[in-house]
């Protein structure tokens, strides 16, 4: 068995927020609510739902860019919530993020050499010379030329600046990356290009990747084991590929069957459903889901289902599986 | 998908032919569409698949005369549709055709549709301006297509204003606007882009019943070969502002023929199955200033040769056309 070296217990993160006009009311957003998984030491595992899960707040609020609410994340056994700030800043070089539109996140004036070494800087990882060796070493490690210590962000492609996004989480030499929607905005050849180039660094330096994706080809593709979220809530954990091969969530069975496949003899099944999708900040009672699910009956109406282990690494919560 | 006992008439109903949409770029014209020709067959699906800036959005906007001025015009081409060529006709004689005859779809519907209007409004207007109806009637046809694109209690939201619906029901919206006046042809430029895959799916679906439901004509535009292979009955693939490969839809997933189309192909994640070998496209599609002489993709090409440094032309069987001098000849790659 690897050693887990992620571990989110019960996290739990509501907004609140402002809504309506011309009589504002407060709603609550109940954007994670108490979700647990592992993650092991060197796996890719993919957080997939569709917009408005709770994915990305996922992926923040375990290393605390947003604050969560409640629960618990454990990293190679450090309770992460408890750290103080000194204790957080030697975790976040453990800890990285890489984000969908790395362009918003670099400063539009600074020397793509300089956003590099800030880090290091930051962290105390070497001495000026190091540094500027490392940044050397990183642009080549991310198929960038030499001289794009020298360029402004302006100055490249979508695909070029996703690959500095990444050279500036690889930084500080981190075990974990969080990568929220990392090629979600890139053309196919481009797509396929940054996958190959995580999917590189996750064998030579044996990353961990926490892999938030709406498009579950790409998950499939990159990732050993994935949870599927729905409403804020973790509808069904399992090793790939077998959760696609045979999803057993209804929720997951219908993601699975409405993603379009490049094969025309292959159509895609749209669900018979045809009303409004509920969101997090109204969810439906008992099993969030039901609105939505062909196979819903009272009890699905009435109580959220308990999660089961059906196998070693797989569970689902769902009344049809239930014991 | 065409029927064997439908007579269908052999003109196409809408003929691009030989279009050329240029741009001015620091002082200079370039193409951003260049020589692009298709026909779309009654009742046919045609998608124009291609990455971003390969010109299909600017060929679907040059069809409906919404080409941006003064940055951008056509410059080359015809546009023959109900007999008469769009690119020659007058601001008048569009506004007749636009949203009535042929009408277009976008990415993102909040930004087409008017935030302060009632989406019952929204969809009633196309009616009283192209079919002179009166509120009252307007109203009530309105109300029915609104149901024809399933939205949930349609009567009770006909009054909702469009940020109090959700995305895919605002598509649907948009959709209804679109078919009011039974267009011809529907040119759908990225419509489920912006939708999650369970709202596309459906979206998807709706779109592929209610062509064969108006007996209308698509040209569906996206980057997304999976969506092409859910809903299109005939492909074209453009790059850098050209067309480099026609051919119908199991043709052309099964037997790719440009080096650029197999590439693509192969470069895409499955969720049915596991894809050992991801392919990747080296570089960058070229900038519209700086196109290559010869075969635009020829940079980029594992298969390029000498002959490659000139422009290759659209060529093949009828059924299947390649833009490529490798390919073009003999039986491809099998």
């Amino acid at each position: 068995m690897a050693e887990i070296l992620l571990a989110v217990e019960r996290l739990k993160k509501f907004f609140t927020a402002k809504r309506g006009f011309p009589n504002p009311e407060t709603v609550t957003v109940r954007a994670l609510d108490e979700i647990s998984f592992m993650v092991k030491r060197g796996e890719a595992f993919g957080l997939v739902g569709e917009s408005g899960c709770g994915k990305s707040t996922a992926g923040r609020s375990i290393l605390r860019l947003v604050e969560p609410d409640s629960g618990r994340v454990t990293y190679a056994g450090e309770d992460i919530l408890a750290a103080d700030a000194a204790r957080m800043r030697v975790l976040r070089q453990k800890m990285q993020i890489v984000f969908q539109d790395p362009y918003a996140s670099l400063n539009p004036r600074r020397m793509i050499g300089k956003a590099l070494a800030e880090p290091m800087l930051v962290h105390g990882l070497g001495t000026p010379t190091e540094i500027e060796e490392r940044v050397e070493a990183l642009l080549a490690e991310v198929g960038l030329p030499p001289d794009s210590r020298w360029r402004f962000p302006h100055e490249f492609s979508g695909g070029q600046r996703q690959r500095i996004g990444i050279a500036r989480a690889l930084t500080v030499g981190p075990e974990l990356v969080v990568a929220d929607e990392p090629v979600s905005a890139l053309d196919v050849s481009i797509q396929s290009q940054i996958l190959l180039l995580l999917r590189g660094l996750q064998d030579k330096h044996g990353l961990s990747f926490i892999f938030i994706s709406h498009d579950l080809g790409v998950v499939r593709w990159f990732c050993q084991s994935i949870a599927v979220m729905y409403l804020g809530r973790i509808v069904e954990i399992g090793p790939i590929p077998g959760i696609f091969d045979e999803p057993l969530h209804p929720y997951t069975q219908m993601l699975r069957r409405s993603s379009p496949v490049p094969d025309p003899e292959i159509r895609i099944e749209p669900a018979r459903f045809g009303g409004e999708v509920p969101s997090a900040v109204n969810p439906p009672a008992g099993c969030h889901f039901h609105t939505r699910c062909p196979h819903a009956t009272d009890i699905c109406r009435q109580i959220y289902p308990a999660w089961r282990e059906v196998a070693p690494g797989r569970g689902v919560a769902c009344h049809l599986h239930g014991s | 998908m065409a029927t064997a006992f439908k007579v269908e008439p052999a003109e196409p109903v809408l003929s691009v032919q030989g279009l050329t949409t240029s741009f001015r770029v620091s002082g200079d014209w370039h193409a951003a569409v260049r020589d692009v020709s298709f026909d779309l067959a009654h009742n046919e699906t045609l998608a124009l698949v291609g990455e971003s800036g390969c010109g299909k959005s600017m060929t679907a906007l040059s069809i409906m005369g919404l080409v941006p001025k003064p940055a951008g015009r056509i410059t080359a081409g015809r546009i023959m549709f109900e007999g008469s060529d769009l690119v020659s006709l007058d601001r008048e004689a569009m506004r007749r055709i636009r949203g009535n005859r042929i009408s277009m779809i976008f990415q993102e519907p909040m930004t087409s549709l008017n935030p302060v209007l009632t989406v019952g409004f929204q969809v009633a207007e196309a009616l009283r301006y192209h079919r002179a109806m009166g509120g009252a009637e307007a109203d009530r046809a309105a109300l029915d297509l609104l149901e024809q694109v399933k939205i949930p209690s349609a009567a009770r939201r006909f009054k909702d204003y469009p940020h109090q619906f959700s995305g895919g029901m605002r598509q649907r919206v948009m959709i209804a606007i679109a078919l009011a006046c039974r267009p011809q042809v529907l040119l759908a430029d990225e419509p489920t882009t912006a939708l999650d895959v369970t709202i596309q799916a459906e979206v998807l679906a709706l779109l592929a019943e209610l062509k064969q439901a108006y007996g209308m004509s698509m040209v569906f535009i996206t980057h997304n070969l999976g969506v092409v292979a859910a809903i299109a009955d005939r492909v074209a693939v453009m790059y850098a502002g050209e067309i480099v490969e026609v051919a119908a839809v199991r043709e052309l997933f099964r037997r790719p023929r440009h080096p650029y189309t197999e590439l693509l192909l192969r470069s895409i994640p499955r969720v049915d199955r596991h894809v050992s070998h991801l392919e990747t496209i080296e570089g960058q599609v070229p900038s519209i200033a700086a196109m290559p002489a010869g075969c635009r993709f020829a940079p980029r090409c594992p298969l390029r040769e000498a002959r490659c440094d000139a422009p290759p032309p659209l060529a093949g069987a009828a059924h299947h056309v390649v833009r490529c001098w490798v390919r073009s000849e003999g039986g491809g790659h099998g």
